[in-house]
C-alpha cells in the first residue's frame, strides 16, 4: 500500500516561489489501477515524480508497505527503483542503437528474469525483436517502453500521459496492453493524464487542480481501451 | 544563427593550432636562418651537424604540423556535425523560411576564427621563446649564424590556416545543411542508427551498452586513443630528450603534449557524456546503480585508451631511434639509444592516475544526469 501524507514541493524561491503541490495526501491500494488527471499545470506530474522517488519532496511522506522513501539516500532510492518501480514516458526513451530486444532487456537484467521474450510478444512486438525503435511506428515504440517497464517485473507501473504522442487507434491499443497486463500479473498502475475519457479506465481516479487534489473518486465499472471515448 | 561566441566552444582548436604554430615558427625559422648559413659553415662535425639539424626541423614541422592540424580538422568536422545535428530544427525554419543552403552555410566562417586565435597566440609564443631555441639548437656552438625575423612565416601561417578552416567550416556546413526541409524539421534528422551487421545473440545489457558507447563512434575513438598516445608519446620522448638534445626541449615536448593529451580527453569524454545523457537518466530511473551506469557509458574507451598509450610507446622509440641511428648518426656525441624502461615505468602509472582522476570526474558528471534535464532538453 502506498500512503502520501500531505506532500509540498516548490520550485524556486522568494518572489519566484512556484507551490506546485500545496499538501496532498493519499492512499493506493496494491494492485489498484490509478488515474491521476488533472489540466496542464495542475502538479500531476510532479506529484508522480514524488511519489515514484524520482524527485525529493519538500515536506511530507510517501509510505510503501510503512517504508517512508522521503528519508532514504540516493543509492537506496535506486535500489528501491530497481526492485518495485516500471516507468512508462509519453516520449518512450528507448535507446536507438538498440533493437527491440536488446532494449527490453535493460529492463529485464535488472530483476534478472528471463521471460523477457514473452513480454515483447505480449504486447504483439514478437516478430519485431531484431527492429529498431527508428523503424517502428509510435504505438509499436511505446508497446516497447512498456515491455521494457514490465520485463523488470515491477510491483508499481508509473506512466506519464503514455498517449500523448500516439493517434487515437495506436493510444487505444497500448491502452489495451497495459489493462491486460495488469490484469495478468496484478502490478499496480498509477497513470497520469489530461484525458477525462482514460479516467474511465481506472478504478480510482484522483482529479488534481492547482497543486491540490480536488477530488477522489472510484469508477463503478472499469471501462476498457475500446468502450472509452477519445 | 552562428555567432562569434559559438567559435569560442572551438578553444581546443585554437589549442592545437597555437600548439603547431609555435613548434612549426621555431623550426621553419630556424630552418631558413640555418640554410642561408650554409655557406659560412665549416668542419666536418659542424656539416654533420648542419645536415643532421635541416632534417630535424623538416620532420618535426612535417610531422608535427600535418599531424596536429589533421587532428584540428577532425575536431572542426566533428564539432560542425554536432551543431548541424543540434539545431537541425532552427536550420530546417531558416530553409523553410527560403534561405539558401550557401546562404546558411557561409555564417560558419566564424569558426575559423578559433584557428586565428590560436595560430596568432602560437605564432607569438613562437617569436618570444626563439632566442632561447636557437641557443638550445646551437648550444655546441657549430654555428655563428644570428637569429633573423622572417615575417612571412607567422603571417602565412595565420592568414593561410584561417582561410582554409574558414572555407574549410563553410564547405562542410554546406554539405551537412544540404538536406529536405522536413528532414531537418523531424527531431531525430541528425540522429544516425548504428545497427549491428550481423544477427547475434544479444549480450546482458551492460555489456551491450558498453559496446554500444563506442561502436560507430569513429572520431570520438580517435580523440580518445589520439589523447593517450600523446600523452604516452610526449611524456616518454620528453624524458629522454634531457639526454639526447636538452632538458629544454624535453619541457617543451612535455608541455605540448600534456596540453594535447588532456584536452582531446575532455572534449572526447565531454561529447560521450553529452550524448548518453537520456541512456544515463533513463538507467538511474530503472533502478541501476550510478557505478553500473558509468560503466557502462564510459568503460567502453578504457581499452582504447590502453591502445592508444601502447602505439606511444612504440611511436615515441621509433622515433627516437631513427633520429639517433639514421639522422644524427654521425655525430661523435650523440649517445646510444635504447628503450627507456625508466621512463616507461613512470609515465605508465603516471597515465593511470590522470585517466582514472578524469573518468572519476567524469562519472561524477553522468551521476547528476537526470530524466528532468533530459525532458527540459527535449
Amino acid at each position: 500500500m502506498i500512503t502520501v501524507e500531505n506532500i509540498t514541493k516548490s520550485y524556486g524561491s522568494g518572489a519566484s516561489e512556484n507551490k506546485v503541490l500545496k499538501g496532498i495526501s493519499a492512499t493506493i491500494n496494491d494492485g489498484d489501477y490509478v488515474v491521476i488527471l488533472g489540466a496542464s499545470g495542475s502538479g500531476k506530474s510532479t506529484f508522480l515524480n514524488v511519489v515514484s522517488g524520482l524527485e525529493k519532496a519538500d515536506g511530507g511522506s510517501v509510505r510503501y508497505d510503512g517504508r517512508d522513501i522521503t528519508k532514504l539516500s540516493d543509492k537506496e532510492l535506486t535500489k528501491f527503483r530497481k526492485d518495485n518501480i516500471g516507468f512508462i514516458f509519453q516520449q518512450y526513451y528507448l535507446l536507438p542503437n538498440m533493437t527491440v530486444e536488446k532494449n527490453v532487456r535493460m529492463g529485464a537484467d535488472l530483476s534478472g528474469s528471463s521471460n523477457y521474450r514473452e513480454i515483447i510478444e505480449a504486447v504483439g512486438l514478437g516478430d519485431k525483436l531484431k527492429s529498431y525503435p527508428s523503424e517502428l511506428s509510435g504505438g509499436e515504440q511505446q508497446r516497447v517502453s512498456v515491455a521494457r517497464a514490465l520485463a523488470k517485473n515491477p510491483k508499481i507501473l508509473f506512466l506519464d500521459e503514455p498517449t500523448g504522442a500516439l493517434d487515437e487507434e495506436t493510444g487505444r491499443q497500448v491502452l489495451d496492453y497495459i489493462g491486460k497486463l495488469h490484469e495478468k500479473f496484478g502490478f499496480t498502475v498509477i497513470m497520469i493524464t489530461h484525458n477525462q475519457n482514460i479516467a474511465e479506465m481506472a478504478k480510482t481516479v484522483i482529479r488534481m487542480n492547482s497543486g491540490r487534489i480536488a477530488e477522489v473518486y472510484e469508477n463503478e465499472q472499469q471501462k476498457t481501451a475500446y468502450e472509452i471515448g477519445w | 544563427m552562428v555567432t562569434i561566441k559559438d567559435s569560442l566552444k572551438l578553444f581546443g582548436i585554437s589549442i592545437v593550432i597555437c600548439c603547431a604554430a609555435f613548434v612549426c615558427t621555431l623550426f621553419i625559422n630556424y630552418r631558413i636562418d640555418l640554410v642561408s648559413a650554409k655557406d659560412t659553415i665549416s668542419g666536418k662535425e659542424a656539416v654533420k651537424m648542419y645536415d643532421a639539424q635541416l632534417s630535424t626541423s623538416t620532420v618535426v614541422c612535417i610531422a608535427c604540423g600535418v599531424c596536429l592540424v589533421l587532428t584540428s580538422v577532425v575536431m572542426l568536422v566533428t564539432y560542425i556535425k554536432n551543431f548541424v545535428d543540434s539545431r537541425s530544427k532552427e536550420l530546417g525554419i531558416l530553409k523553410a523560411l527560403g534561405y539558401s543552403n550557401l546562404g546558411i552555410a557561409k555564417h560558419f566562417w566564424v569558426f575559423g576564427l578559433s584557428v586565428f586565435a590560436g595560430a596568432a597566440i602560437g605564432c607569438a609564443g613562437g617569436e618570444l621563446y626563439m632566442d632561447r631555441f636557437y641557443e638550445v639548437q646551437n648550444k655546441d656552438g657549430y654555428f655563428t649564424f644570428d637569429r633573423q625575423f622572417h615575417p612571412i612565416v607567422p603571417v602565412l601561417m595565420i592568414t593561410l590556416s584561417t582561410a582554409a578552416f574558414m572555407l574549410l567550416s563553410v564547405w562542410f556546413a554546406y554539405r551537412r545543411v544540404r538536406k529536405p526541409v522536413m528532414k531537418l524539421l523531424r527531431e531525430d534528422a541528425g540522429a544516425k542508427v548504428r545497427k549491428s551487421k550481423k544477427d547475434k545473440a544479444p549480450l546482458p545489457f551492460l555489456k551491450e551498452l558498453r559496446r554500444d558507447t563506442v561502436k560507430g563512434r569513429y572520431s570520438l575513438i580517435f580523440f580518445v586513443a589520439f589523447s593517450s598516445f600523446c600523452f604516452s608519446a610526449m611524456v616518454q620522448m620528453s624524458m629522454s630528450m634531457k639526454k639526447l638534445a636538452s632538458e629544454t626541449m624535453g619541457i617543451m615536448i612535455l608541455v605540448i603534449g600534456l596540453i594535447l593529451a588532456f584536452m582531446m580527453l575532455l572534449l572526447a569524454l565531454s561529447a560521450v557524456v553529452k550524448g548518453s545523457a537520456k541512456t544515463a537518466a533513463m538507467m538511474r530511473i530503472f533502478g541501476y546503480d550510478d557505478s553500473d551506469t558509468s560503466k557502462a557509458i564510459l568503460g567502453g574507451y578504457r581499452p582504447v585508451a590502453w591502445i592508444g598509450f601502447v602505439l606511444g610507446t612504440v611511436y615515441q622509440f621509433v622515433l627516437l631511434k631513427v633520429m639517433v641511428d639514421v639522422v644524427f648518426k654521425d655525430l661523435e656525441d650523440i649517445p646510444e639509444y635504447n628503450f627507456d624502461f625508466k621512463a616507461l615505468c613512470i609515465t605508465l602509472p603516471l597515465f593511470i592516475a590522470a585517466y582514472e582522476i578524469i573518468m572519476y570526474i567524469y562519472s561524477s558528471r553522468v551521476k547528476r544526469l537526470t530524466i528532468k534535464s533530459v525532458m527540459l532538453e527535449d
